[in-house]
């Protein structure tokens, strides 16, 4: 067994020096991850503000500028300018300058001093579907909000109070992240996300180089056995990964303040085990493609595609059709960022993340076992 | 510059192609794989949200908020416990994801005249399904409010507004149809930087790049027929995508074919030379592809692609107009949803020919340069 051992670090020490040699590559897996970090805390949000508007006011009275004055003041529409007429709505939308118009019919004023309707709509550009979800459901709760409006001042015009009618306020208390912090809630998940971006991509690429160069062969010649190679192969990166965790949460939590509410072991033990899943991945890439540039293909798609979105992090694996919640459970992500939102946000333990866990450890064995045998088939044919 | 030494190199570039059957492969799984994952994950819409509503006031007004909750098709109401402190488990182990409660009296303090706060639960650790289901819940309850206003302004006969909120160009919102068309024209530039860069690179990697430059073939044929096999692939792609959208996906297009032909074109060009340039700097396969990865992630994110422009830091805002990315999206969401013709989008278009002339001219020149060293 020691000898097993030796060769094993042989191995490690070997892909050790090959990495520090390279600077780009030290760079790629030491800086890269937190710059994808900053990337994504900053720019990743459905939280939508600043929608810019126009308006076409054919009223244009003190009213209909009151009107308009309220929606600037709700924060989430800024209103960019002003155009005379409803094809100017159209120009403004096909070119991309505003998402909303905000439009009063003519009469608006006098409408509403002879006790009737003000006319008024807003229309909201479909083809950014995220901005004009909210920004429908902010158009129709303003519009109540100012309609209520009206009626009040009216009745306090005519020195009766009116108070004939309550309304409903939506308060909304969010759980866990009650300053809807976008980077608060997207961080552990990202660490997750990045973490596997970086070891999925390196390794998926060492075992092939070995091949094209000829220089699995000769490690073949010696006594060493395949799954000693792939342990050794692991390490380094396993260390490199554990490296990167630790950078992502040390900025986690002094640069962007992210609270870590659980226990701490269930983090590490998740995390380990979640690089080795990722690793087995990239080397069952790398034990199966036939040259680099496939090999490179596959991981950047993988680490990409199924990896970060079906990880559950920026799109709920909730809403997604059945037969694809079913495909996410084959990329270990999905229960790493349940794991990291539990222990950071929610501080839960043991008892409610172990069934995570436990998926980790089989996906962990089973990949790395994976990889070991077609590497030997693929050596073999 | 004759044509048939340019046609050899084409050749030998889709031979080398062939003979590694399962890059070719990829090129074709590629598009179906983002196709449904941009299809199907990044373009779901979130409805049917399992919801538990508390109602603590048990009236038939507080009955009727209720069902108007079920009603909009956003929420199911899943569970209804019988108080707040049941709640807390429910959400915990995901049998619920937002939570309604309704406190008592409300009924009471709505004849009163008075503001009745309704609490909305959502598990702010999901971002989506918590800006979504809040905003929902908001219009459901605004909608509330102004049934009940309206019938008493009409018994005060009070004045009120009457106003409508339209969605334009693509009614029911679906996330879908803004999805496709972006998807076409980012396709274009994850081939160009994933496959073609690689092939390039590999060819000096191995050394045959010199081997091909002592026979009589001049380096604007070495380019041309480098880069075409990947135009080709690369061109495949992207309207098989725009097919499978229209057909199966049923993105409607409402405008014209020529814009979006101009707008492909210029992000081809600029998806080149992007290709070109990443090959430029990279010795190896290996540095080209975290190169690729350098400029695919950034534009991924702030192009507006996935995440709305809207909901970025005013700090962050300036950077997405140094992405080509952002500029195609404009085009090809005009074209396809609003029909925006080639006029309408000429800003964006001007960026991208200036983005074309940049990148794609510093490309070719410094890529000619490097081969006659």
């Amino acid at each position: 067994m020691p000898a097993s051992i030796r060769r094993i670090v042989a191995i490690a020490r070997k892909e050790f020096l090959h990495i520090v040699r390279d600077w780009r590559m030290i760079v790629t897996v030491l800086v890269m991850p937190l710059f994808q970090l900053l990337l994504f805390a900053y720019a990743i949000s459905f939280d939508v503000r600043n929608v810019p508007a126009v308006v076409l006011d054919q009223d244009n009275t003190v009213a209909s500028r009151g009107y308009v004055q309220a929606m600037g003041r709700s924060g989430f529409f800024r209103i960019v300018g002003a155009v005379p007429d409803l094809s100017g709505v159209d120009r403004a939308f096909n070119r991309s300058v505003a998402r909303v118009a905000v439009v009063i019919a003519p009469g608006y004023e006098d409408a509403i001093a002879s006790g009737g309707k003000g006319r008024a709509a807003v229309l909201v550009d479909g083809s950014e579907p995220n901005s004009a979800q909210l920004g429908q459901a902010y158009a129709v709760a303003l519009n109540n909000v100012w309609s209520r409006q009206i009626l009040v001042s009216w009745a306090e015009a005519r020195g009766t109070s009116f108070s004939g009618v309550g309304q409903l306020e939506p308060r909304v208390r969010d759980w866990y992240n009650p300053d809807r912090r976008s980077a608060e809630f997207l961080i552990p998940g990202l660490m997750v996300v990045i973490i596997m971006i970086v070891t999925v991509q390196q390794t998926a690429v060492t075992l092939v180089r070995e091949r094209e160069f000829g220089t699995l062969e000769q490690m073949l010649e010696s006594p060493l056995r395949h799954s000693e190679l792939i342990l050794g192969k692991v390490l380094p990166w396993a260390l490199l990964g554990f490296v990167d965790t630790l950078g992502i949460t040390a900025v986690s939590l002094l640069v962007f303040q992210v609270p870590l509410r659980g226990d701490v072991a269930v983090l590490a033990v998740g995390m380990f085990l979640f690089i080795l899943c990722s690793l087995s991945i990239g080397l069952v890439i790398s034990a199966m493609a036939p040259s680099i540039e496939s090999a490179n293909l596959i991981a950047l798609l993988i680490s990409f595609l199924p990896g970060f979105m079906l990880s559950g992090l920026a799109w709920p694996l909730g809403s997604i059709p059945v037969w694809l919640q079913v495909v996410s459970c084959l990329f270990p992500a999905r229960f790493m960022v349940e794991i990291a939102r539990g222990v950071f946000l929610r501080g839960t333990s043991w008892n409610v993340l172990g069934i995570q866990v436990v998926w980790l450890v089989i996906y962990a064995a089973v990949g790395l076992g994976l990889s070991a045998i077609l590497n030997r088939r693929q050596e073999q044919a | 510059m004759t044509w048939r030494r340019t046609k050899l190199i084409m050749w030998k570039e889709i031979l080398q192609l062939r003979r590694d059957p399962l890059l070719l492969r990829l090129t074709f799984v590629m598009p179906i794989l983002q196709l449904l994952l941009f299809g199907y994950v990044v373009g779901s819409d979130v409805r049917n949200l399992p919801t538990a509503i508390v109602d603590l006031d048990h009236t038939e007004l507080s009955q009727q908020l209720a069902n108007s909750f079920s009603a909009s098709g956003y929420f199911v109401l899943a569970e209804h416990p019988s108080s707040e402190s049941e709640l807390t488990p429910l959400i915990d182990g995901g049998r619920a994801q937002v939570g309604i409660v309704i406190p008592a009296g409300m009924s009471d303090s709505i004849d009163k005249g008075q503001t009745v706060p309704i609490g909305i639960v959502v598990d702010g650790a999901d971002s989506k399904t918590a800006s979504v289901a809040s905003s929902y819940a908001a219009q459901i309850i605004a909608e509330f409010n102004r049934r009940q206003l309206g019938l008493a302004a009409k018994e005060a006969r009070g004045p009120s507004l009457d106003s409508r909120v339209r969605v334009m160009f693509n009614p029911s919102l679906k996330a879908v149809n803004a999805m496709i068309p972006g998807l076409i024209g980012a396709i274009l530039l994850i081939s160009m930087g994933a496959i073609m860069s690689q092939a390039v690179v590999r060819e000096r990697a191995r050394g045959t790049l010199e081997q091909m430059l002592v026979t009589p073939i001049t380096r604007g044929e070495y380019l041309v027929g480098k880069v075409l096999p990947y135009v080709a692939v690369a061109t495949v792609q992207s309207a098989f995508v725009a097919v499978v959208g229209r057909y199966w996906f049923r993105v409607p297009f409402n405008g014209a074919v020529i814009t979006v032909v101009v707008g492909l074109g210029l992000f081809m060009l600029t998806s080149i030379g992007i290709g070109l340039l990443v090959s430029l700097v990279s010795k190896t396969q290996q540095q080209a592809q975290q190169t690729i990865m350098f400029i695919i992630l950034p534009t991924m994110v702030l192009s507006g692609f996935i995440f709305p422009i809207e909901s970025m830091p005013p700090a962050v805002v300036p950077l997405t107009y140094l992405i080509p990315l952002s500029y195609a999206l404009v085009v090809m969401r005009g074209a396809f949803l609003k029909g925006a013709s080639i006029a309408d989008l000429s800003t964006p278009l001007l960026a991208m020919v200036a983005f074309a002339i940049v990148i794609f001219g510093v490309a070719v020149t410094r890529f000619s340069k490097r081969l006659s060293e």
